[in-house]
């Protein structure tokens, strides 16, 4: 039985009967990511702008993209930061246009491997990721959608709670990562 | 004799009334293919539109409650009991705002017309200036009409109302199937608001004898700091300026010119401030909550939209009297008509609102009003020492944070404020769209709204005013230039003041692209919020650019309904620069546009179903837009996946099908994050297909220079815009050919002239584009 909460920002409050399952354990968390054939993470501006005790959410982002194996997707304007950090991502569109790709089960994704079977949100707008994240639901049945913010998103496949502290948040990226890197 | 004149009666048909609307029989120009169009006639061009350019949906809802059939669960492919799938139900949640915003406009319109016609006559003849002489692109060229006079504006309002009747039956419940049927009707909903649009500013200019043919328009002083609040104050709220106008003439008759202040808010301010430089621009629709919470307004005079629903209450909280003037916005409020202006000001005195509709009782109303309260009452702003007392109740609890539309840190800001420390509340009081759903929120009453007089500053600013229609002459000098790309393309800054970010970034946009010589034309909030940076020197860009339509330009056309006159413009470059007649000939005209003419919008802080009319507007007419994140709920885009597509269209002069592969303009409309991707996106959305290699070299250097500065690195899909190698820039061909070895480049066609005529199913000819 899937679990669900409300949102933190109420302009996300859902209107609908299909939520997203919230997930709490972090290995449960992983193992999906794990179990995904192409996995695909976008990366959002306020990965910019946020932190976890000094390690920017950007850098976060990264590591989860490392762990998983997963190429990354810039969007906004979070390409440069990322190529100053060493990382050149694989794609760089706006969150739009992923999704306008991602949308169509033929497109070959951003490795031309065939399209995404699973896509992780990190770092966008609440509002904007939302109202993403519902058009991936009623027309990418093809994929599974999962959000690592510290929010719950009531249009992914998958998604956190609302954490109330970033270190409680931080806690369970880095026990993502781990899960990942064990069995990498 | 019966059945003859049943006979005759017969065969006169809707072209006949057409003709007859339009003088036909006038031969100014010929009449095109489709003079008055109705929902079908345009529905070709469309579908064009949507092979190019695919709707895309973003539900905000998964349900449909339209009807008792309901709720109905559409999510995936789950239909309603109707049989309405979830991307009918966008498409038809697209045309119903597309409605909402046109008959907010025709509204508009119609109220103003019915005044000055009242006042003037329907023979009263339509006056643009010496330098205006296609004075209604759009009327022309949808309907097919040279509008003389208010009457004939009155019949371009007829015409969008028949329309209107029949795109809104479209919505109830077992209607229309189709979403791109939908689309289509909000394509046509949208068409017809530029139409609506163009009337109603024709008929203020003419009416109201605002400037017109002129650049060089008066700087007006901007910002909450401008009034002087040791006079009275009238307030103006809304967009149309019937009432405001008459308060203006009220007092200069009355010789209180220095004894009073008018200012406005949202688009009445720049309506107003066209017709009297001594009034002031208060701010934008997201700073209205907080200036009438102020307090500094004696009398609050509101029109319509965009005004706040509970302004009556907001108003008596802080012992402001309040004037609702228009019919669509009454309030509850007791209609004043048979009651003389002296009662009602009394009444008014003691606490009492009013409804009147009647704009010079209502001036004469406001003005003694305000003249007679303003002693009485004590104007005195929240200051930085109180504001920890006003918070001291505040507890963490977030839900103010919760509630915020812009996700703003409410509570960290009331509770560092509650310690003395202001500095986050003057960062969210910059980004706050000023709804008051914080306080209302709040379970412990701090009244957060109150609060941020004290981080809101006293700056003042200058803005142009708002100087109405593109000259011809304007376009003269600069149509060959914009069509064969060596001016880089006009950038259309439009729209509400619901900004993600700090209110600067307008002005940060705006200035990037005036140093790029684009020609930068903005209306609406967004030509104030323009308005709102000061540079080292303490200039606005309105001082340090020239008011012009020239390449470098920063150009404030005015409010809302001003914004025909930017798709106007674009119109216009079709007529005099490329001789295309204009007359009933919309496919024509769009076609050339979206083909040749490099122009691209921008509402960063778009809110209203009218921003959604507008910009549908200029989709129909081929002209992309780009909007701010918060425009993602307006649930559909127009988008194209670039190489993935087919980017065939005829040269027209070859006659002769040709795969470009050149996705230009990219999308139609689209949501962008950040101002970064904004910039980027608006300068690739410039380039056309039409452009010269001087033209293409101009543009990609603007495209790769603005990618480089924010993403660094060339684009990577710069390969798809270089068609010889004579397009690529020079300054950076060192860097550009290796990449093109490297992505396997190859030269592409070149045409002689593009066009999408003959590409679809059209009653016009190939011919009639070649000019």
């Amino acid at each position: 039985m899937a679990t669900t909460t409300q949102p933190f920002h109420h302009v996300n409050t859902m209107t609908g009967t299909k939520y997203a399952r919230l997930i709490e354990d972090p290995a449960e968390y992983a193992h999906l990511i794990k179990r995904a054939a192409r996995p695909l993470l976008i990366v959002g501006a306020r990965c910019l702008t946020m932190s976890l005790e000094g390690k920017s959410v950007l850098e976060y982002a990264v590591d989860i993209a490392k762990a998983a194996g997963a190429p990354i997707c810039a969007t906004a304007h979070t390409q440069k930061p990322l190529i100053d950090m060493g990382v050149t991502p694989e794609c760089n569109y706006d969150i739009i246009e992923i999704l306008n790709y991602l949308k169509d089960e033929n497109w070959q994704g951003v490795r031309g491997e065939g399209n995404h079977d699973l896509v992780m949100f990190l770092g966008l707008r609440t509002d904007l990721g939302e109202q993403g994240l519902s058009t991936l639901k009623h027309f990418a049945p093809h994929l599974k959608t999962m959000t690592l913010c510290k929010y719950y998103y009531p249009h992914a496949s998958y998604s956190l709670a609302n954490f109330r502290k970033d270190a409680k948040w931080k806690e369970f990226l880095d026990a993502i990562i781990d899960d990942l890197k064990k069995e990498a | 004799m019966a059945v003859q004149a049943e006979k005759k009666a017969k065969k006169h048909t809707r072209k006949d009334d057409v003709n007859e609307i339009i003088r036909a029989d006038d031969k100014w120009e010929p009449v095109g293919h489709t003079p008055m169009p109705e929902i079908p006639d345009l529905r070709n061009w469309d579908m064009r539109l949507m092979k190019q350019y695919k709707p895309f949906y973003a539900p905000m809802c998964d349900m449909c409650c339209f009807c008792t059939y309901g709720k109905c669960d559409l999510t995936g492919d789950k239909k309603g009991a109707c049989g309405i799938n979830i991307s009918a139900q966008q498409a038809r949640v697209v045309l119903l705002a597309c409605c909402m915003g046109m008959s907010a406009h025709g509204g508009h319109g119609r109220h103003v017309l019915h005044y000055l016609i009242e006042k003037h006559g329907r023979d009263y003849p339509i006056n643009m200036g010496d330098q205006v002489a296609i004075e209604a692109p759009h009327i022309r060229t949808v309907m097919g009409l040279k509008p003389e006079n208010l009457g004939d504006l009155e019949k371009a309002i007829e015409y969008v109302e028949s329309q209107l009747i029949h795109l809104i039956s479209s919505l109830h419940t077992g209607q229309e199937g189709s979403a791109l049927d939908y689309e289509s009707k909000a394509l046509h909903a949208s068409m017809l608001d530029h139409v609506a649009m163009e009337v109603c500013d024709i008929a203020e200019i003419t009416g109201f004898g605002y400037p017109t043919s002129v650049a060089e328009t008066p700087l007006v002083d901007m910002g909450w700091g401008s009034v002087d609040k040791t006079k009275p104050l009238i307030l103006l709220v809304g967009h149309n300026p019937v009432t405001a106008i008459p308060i203006v003439d009220y007092i200069n008759e009355h010789g209180l010119a220095d004894k009073i202040e008018v200012g406005g808010i949202c688009c009445t301010a720049l309506e107003v401030t066209r017709y009297s430089d001594k009034a002031k621009i208060i701010g934008p629709l997201s700073k209205q909550l907080y200036f009438v919470r102020s307090g500094l307004a004696d009398v609050i005079v509101i029109d319509e939209q965009c005004i706040r629903t509970d302004i009556p209450e907001q108003a008596s909280k802080v012992g402001s009297a309040l004037i609702a003037t228009c019919d669509k916005a009454c309030h509850g409020l007791e209609d004043c008509k048979n009651k003389e202006a002296d009662e009602i000001v009394k009444e008014m005195v003691e606490g009492k609102h009013a409804l009147i509709f009647d704009p010079e009782k209502a001036a004469e109303v406001a003005v003694k009003t305000a003249l007679e309260l303003a002693p009485k009452r004590k104007k005195e702003l929240i200051t930085a020492e109180q504001v920890p007392e006003l918070a001291k109740d505040h507890k963490l609890c977030n839900l103010c944070s919760q509630v915020c539309p812009n996700l703003l840190p409410v509570g960290d800001a009331v509770e560092a404020a509650k310690n003395g420390d202001l500095t986050l509340l003057a960062e969210v009081f910059a980004k706050c769209l000023g709804c008051g759903k914080c306080e209302q929120e709040c379970p412990r009453n701090v009244p957060i709204i109150s609060m941020m007089q004290a981080v809101a500053g006293n700056e003042t600013w200058k803005v142009r005013a708002g100087r109405g229609p593109v000259m011809d002459s304007e376009i003269r000098k600069v149509g060959a230039p914009l069509v064969l790309g060596t001016i880089p393309g006009i950038i259309a800054i439009v729209g509400c003041s619901n900004f993600p970010e700090e209110i600067e970034e307008v002005a940060e946009i705006a200035e990037e692209f005036a140093k790029r010589k684009y020609i930068v034309v903005l209306t609406g909030c967004s030509a104030m919020a323009a308005g709102m940076t000061k540079d080292k020197d303490g200039k606005t860009i309105y001082e340090k650019y020239p008011p012009q339509f020239d390449a470098g330009g920063v150009i404030n056309i005015g409010s809302c309904v001003s914004n025909s006159h930017i798709t106007g413009a674009a119109m216009k470059v079709a007529n005099i620069f490329a001789t295309l007649p204009l007359r009933g000939n919309y496919e024509v005209i769009a076609d050339y546009i979206v083909n040749r003419v490099g122009a691209c919008g921008l509402a960063w802080g778009a809110m209203s179903q009218k921003a959604a009319s507008i910009a549908t507007g200029c989709n129909r007419l081929g002209i992309p837009v780009v909007l701010g994140p918060h425009s993602s709920k307006y649930r559909r885009l127009f988008m194209s996946k670039k190489e993935n597509d087919d980017w065939t269209v005829m040269d027209g002069r070859e006659k002769q099908l040709v795969d470009t592969g050149e996705p230009s303009p990219e999308h139609l409309i689209t949501v962008v994050e950040s101002k970064e991707r904004a910039m980027i996106t608006m300068a690739k959305l410039c380039i056309r297909k039409n452009d010269t290699p001087q033209g293409r070299q101009l543009k990609l250097t603007h495209y790769i220079g603005l990618h480089k500065k924010f993403m660094g690195t060339l684009p990577d899909d710069l390969h798809l815009y270089i068609r010889k190698t004579s397009d690529i820039p020079i300054f950076f061909k060192k860097e550009i050919m290796p990449y093109l070895e490297q992505v396997g480049w190859k030269e592409k066609p070149v045409l002689t002239l593009p066009t999408w005529i003959g590409t679809y199913p059209s009653d016009v000819p190939l011919d009639a584009v070649v000019h």
